[in-house]
């Protein structure tokens, strides 16, 4: 079953001299539980790519379908509460809340929608990432790791149809990167979670099930 | 003037009739509004009950609330009967597999072991030929029977893993053991490095799991070659590493060698029936870990089996 589809996605910004086609027929199909990763170089279009499946930023043309709902149909309210329900996001710099403790910062999404977390799932996730002795500390008490690992439970918490990672191990060394990408590799086997992380880094992509390539905006190679 | 204290009068009336009239409006919009977030809530506390699995039924009247309520009784019993089901089916299943291997097995170990009395016979030359291949089929035949029964048997869930914490050096050990006379015969040199690492795993499991790479890393390495097992710690996993001087793996084949019965194009001369990676990656998926590989053509591939450290 397919999560996840893109359909001719194009975005352009710019026009006449000065247009940028920084997405130029992106057909793309994500199936539940997989895990992907999109390479590219920087300027490749990847982010761009990203942020589209993400509803973070809406495309010039063409459609992107999460869980069977078409993005472009949704106004921007309505696309805000999606992606709080839909989408798990995991970021390069964590953006995790300073002031509230690890365990406030998972349920926050959660508490925004006014629902009662599933207990018995968060407690798996905690432990699964390793997050037990930790619930109380504030972030800025974390390494890095840690942290990210943080954001990774708090993605999982909603079960979310799908995960988008954007460079999630780009400020970690490789030996924490190496512990981060097992991790959100054993959490998409345990929780049958789809993913779909970017990265510019060969070594870390090698950790998906299937590797897409992206140049100029355009998909080169299927894994 | 005599007329103006009636007509004030019936003014300050129609007024207060007014301003009785927007209280009730008010007075019922607002009295409809907590109604409705009255029976949210009973709908959300019933459906978090049924999450839990403690849902029962509470009134019994004539109110749709209680019609909605014994229909959501009925749609939980439904589903517990279903699951019922199929628990019974896995239970069916299990009693299969365990048929079948054990119908299958003993005929294997029958036909190999009268292939093998075959050979001991004196025969004519060109007839020795022909047990040695029915003999190495034979061997072939119960190695498939096993590993399928072995996978089967995990994926059903009929064996789950016990992982617990251990150290590794002793399962190292033994697969050491029981590779090196073949690495001898195929002039490998087999090394491990020593270690006192510890993780959580489940022995017998991971055993097989090593005995795969190891087998797979021998089998594909040539002769005069060189297999490395060797302990990278991380602060999360410990991970065992398997390096031949094999051939390697191309990239757009990395993905694909897990797969259940897939065999890479350059595998047909080797022997093998493509279940030996799947089932290191199940060992290793069921245990909390994982598993990933690291090749290029013409150098070699190592394969990395992650353990969980536990915290």
């Amino acid at each position: 079953m397919s999560i996840l589809q893109t359909k001719n996605l194009r975005k352009i910004y710019g026009s006449g001299e000065a247009e940028v086609r920084a997405l130029d027929g992106v057909d793309l199909s994500v199936e539940k539980g997989e895990f992907v990763s999109v390479v590219g170089t920087s300027g490749s279009g990847k982010s761009t790519l990203l942020h589209m499946l993400g509803g973070l930023d809406r495309p010039t043309s063409g459609s992107v379908v999460v869980d069977g709902k078409e993005l472009s149909s949704l106004k921007d309210e309505a696309l805000t509460i999606f992606r709080r329900r839909k989408i798990g996001f995991v970021f390069q710099n964590y953006n995790l809340v300073p002031v509230l403790s690890v365990y406030e910062n998972i349920v926050l999404p959660m508490e925004l929608d006014g629902h009662t977390p599933d207990y018995a799932y968060l407690d798996r996730i905690i432990e699964t990432l390793g997050l037990q002795s930790k619930l109380g500390n504030l972030p800025n008490n974390l390494s890095g790791g840690q942290q990210q690992r943080v954001a990774i439970a708090r993605a999982l918490a909603a079960k979310p149809a799908i995960i988008l990672a954007d460079e999630p191990t780009g400020n970690l060394d490789s030996k924490t990167s190496q512990d981060v990408m097992g991790l959100l590799k054993v959490t998409s086997q345990k929780f049958a979670q789809t993913i779909v992380m970017i990265t510019h880094n060969e070594e870390i992509a090698q950790m998906a099930d299937r590797i897409i390539r992206i140049e100029d905006g355009r998909i080169v190679v299927r894994g | 003037m005599v007329w103006a204290i009636p007509g004030r009068y019936s003014e300050m009336v129609g007024k207060i009739i007014l301003a009785l009239l927007i209280l009730a409006a008010v007075a019922v919009i607002l009295w409809d509004r907590l109604r409705l977030r009255h029976i949210l809530g009973v709908l959300d506390g019933m459906l978090d009950q049924a999450v839990r699995g403690s849902f029962q039924e509470e009134s019994f009247d004539e109110s749709r609330l209680s019609a909605l309520e014994t229909k959501l009784a009925h749609y939980l019993s439904a589903s517990v009967v279903s699951a019922g089901k199929l628990e019974e089916e896995k239970e069916k299943i299990k009693t299969l597999i365990g048929d079948l291997s054990h119908q299958i097995k003993t005929p294997v170990a029958n036909l190999l072991l009268y292939a093998q009395l075959l050979g001991e016979q004196p025969l004519p030359e060109e007839s020795r030929a022909y047990t040695a291949a029915l003999e190495s089929q034979a061997e072939k035949l119960q190695s498939l029977v096993e590993d399928l029964v072995k996978l089967s048997r995990l994926e059903t869930g009929i064996l789950t893993l016990h992982p617990c914490l251990a150290q590794l050096a002793p399962v190292l050990e033994d697969v050491m053991e029981q590779f090196s006379s073949k690495a001898v015969d195929k002039k490998i040199t087999l090394h491990c490095a020593s270690t006192e690492e510890t993780a959580v795993f489940d022995p017998k499991w991971t055993e097989e799991a090593l005995c795969n790479l190891l087998d797979n890393a021998i089998k594909y390495t040539p002769a005069g070659g060189r297999v490395a097992v060797e302990i990278v710690p991380y602060q999360l996993f410990c991970c065992v590493r398997v390096r031949d001087d094999g051939p390697g793996i191309p990239e757009e084949e990395q993905a694909k060698i897990f797969q259940r019965f897939y065999r890479a194009p350059g595998a047909h001369g080797v022997e093998g029936v493509g279940i030996g990676l799947y089932l290191v990656r199940q060992i290793a998926q069921d245990q909390g870990g994982y598993v990933k590989v690291d090749s290029q053509v013409g150098k070699g591939a190592s394969f990395s089996l992650f353990l969980p450290r536990g915290q």
